[in-house]
């Protein structure tokens, strides 16, 4: 018998709700349906009637997570437009700060998905280490989530050298964590029954999907815009592309934590080397004809922003694509095939942030019976099934 | 990569390649020729993946971009489609990875894309009236409001 399960979408504290419509047969998954706009915001059409500085603003408040990523993605894309070249201090501070926030957002994402396993101790602990990153930030910025700090021809604020001997103290702390989660994620026999072999994504589905980021290094394809067309600093700053061969939810997350450790070494390397002067050039307001594309390599993976300038203070047409959007149909591939009780793991998987979407309605296909679940039936039933099987 | 080997791998005139700066091509091809050129494109070596799929409203036209990414480049590939009969070949049968930009932009400009097999809304509500399409420049927000029963 099949059902029709959909799973989400609302959740007020996601950025990109998603709504997937399941068809099971037994416990395994057999079909995925995706649909999404339950929270699109319109910002593109917004974006035609603001004017560049404004515009800085909203592509922070594209992800409340990878905000800075957005920004420093549109600021790039209008620097071009203008022919600026900015100071090369303010290319360091800039990837500094890309890193911190890949750093935030792999610990937060590791806290997720241990809650999603059931495993609450590691998700208390991955967002207790969070903290340590959030009030780095907080002590550059000014402020915990929008950072406020790229902007047209530059950043905004310094790091003077009273932040870099704090900051180096945190990262400290931070790689001797993600050395201990490795060693937990790797050893621990409940977290391994949860994800090693679960939700694949072939190299070759990865590759026709167009797949990026960790969704995409976790199928070993080394795919990597900090590498493939080098931004900010990143073209003088020596690091590792991370990937994994084992295309499932335990390659996700050692691709992850190995990427914390990488760009704690990028961060290490960027303070030391970061040259003196300004930080900031003037920008003018107005733009010149054009066009331009911008690509960043977000927490999340590739970020890409295509903005057509008509000449006057506001664009023609502002592009944005986030990559969770490119990973969905990676996502569905990676569904399809999978037990019931794998179905939150495997989404928290490629970090869309809709894992504890709000409600799941089961639908019997034949008598047309709707039992209507919540997010924390199915992470109950989900906890409870390998309880049962496995005596986790 | 260099415009030379696009010329060679995609056979159009050099006039249609455009180097706008170091890594970014601008190809502008006729509608009919989109797959044989798309087909062409990503057998070229260090091709990575469709970076995404942007369209724009410039006035009679939709204009829509393809933007193929490789190692060394991006190559933005430029096809025009009148706005009377918006009609494009889909291209999920080369690069299965195009589906959910197209339906985006299924939904935004009411470009259809033939040989898409799911062309349902992807954004829009289910209850959204039709020939409405928010991106197109005609549809202002205050016009939308009105259409949408609003003030």
């Amino acid at each position: 018998m099949t059902f029709k399960i959909p799973f989400g979408p609302q959740h007020p504290a996601l950025e990109e709700p998603v709504n997937f419509m399941f068809e099971i047969e037994e416990e395994r998954v057999v079909n995925v349906k995706l649909r999404l706009g339950y929270v699109h915001r319109g910002i593109e059409k917004i974006a035609e009637s603001r004017n560049y500085r404004q515009l800085v603003y909203l592509s922070e408040r594209i992800c409340g997570i990878c905000s800075f990523a957005h920004a420093l993605c549109y600021s790039q894309a209008v620097e071009e437009l203008l022919g600026l070249e900015i100071p090369e201090r303010a290319k360091f501070i800039r990837t500094i700060l890309a890193e911190m926030e890949r750093i935030q957002n792999h610990y937060l994402w590791l806290g997720l998905t241990a809650k999603e396993m059931g495993f609450e101790t590691l998700f208390m602990y991955a967002w207790r280490d969070r903290e340590r990153i959030i009030d780095m930030l907080d002590m550059i910025s000014g402020k915990r989530v929008h950072y406020g700090m790229s902007t047209i021809g530059g950043v905004r604020r310094d790091i003077t050298e009273s932040m870099i001997g704090k900051i180096e103290e945190s990262l400290n702390h931070l790689e001797a964590r993600a050395e201990y989660y490795t060693k937990i994620c790797t050893e621990d026999p409940s977290i391994l029954k949860r994800t090693v072999g679960v939700g694949i994504l072939r190299p070759r589905d990865a590759r026709a999907l167009c797949a990026v980021g960790p969704t995409a290094r976790a199928s070993g394809i080394a795919r990597d815009v900090r590498t493939d067309e080098p931004y900010a600093a990143y073209g003088e700053i020596p690091f590792r592309v991370v990937t994994y061969r084992g295309c499932d939810v335990a390659s996700r997350m050692y691709v992850r934590i190995d990427e914390i450790k990488e760009s704690i070494k990028i961060i290490r390397y960027a303070l030391k080397n970061m040259p003196e002067g300004s930080i900031r050039v003037k920008a003018p307001t107005r733009v010149p004809e054009g066009e331009a594309i911008s690509r960043v390599e977000a927490p999340r993976g590739e970020n890409i922003h295509f903005i057509k300038s008509n000449g006057s203070d506001r664009p023609e047409r502002w592009k944005i694509r986030a990559p969770t959007l490119a990973n969905l149909l990676s996502l569905c591939k990676m569904l399809s095939g999978v037990n019931l009780a794998d179905i939150p793991v495997v989404i928290a998987g490629i970090d869309p942030c809709i894992s504890c979407a709000e409600r799941i309605a089961l639908v019997d296909a034949e008598t047309g019976k709707l039992n209507v679940w919540d997010g924390k039936d199915l992470w109950r039933y989900a906890n409870e099934w390998y309880r049962k099987r496995y005596g986790l | 990569m260099r415009r030379s080997e696009i010329r060679k791998q995609l056979r159009i005139r050099a006039r249609n390649i455009i180097v706008q700066r170091d890594r970014r091509f601008f190809v502008n091809i006729e509608k009919k020729d989109l797959k044989r050129v798309i087909r062409r494109l990503i057998r070229m070596k260090n091709y990575t993946h469709l970076s995404t799929i942007t369209a724009l409203d410039t006035g009679s036209n939709i204009e829509v971009i393809y933007h193929v990414a490789f190692t060394d480049a991006l190559v933005s590939v430029r096809v025009q489609t009148s706005k009377d009969d918006p009609v494009l070949l889909s291209i999920v049968d080369l690069i299965p990875g195009a589906a959910l930009y197209e339906r985006e932009i299924h939904d935004l400009f009411g470009v259809e894309f033939e040989g898409n097999p799911d062309l349902s809304p992807l954004l829009l509500p289910d209850n959204w009236p039709e020939g409405v399409y928010p991106l197109r420049k005609w549809w202002s927000p205050d016009r939308i409001l009105s259409k949408l029963g609003g003030k």
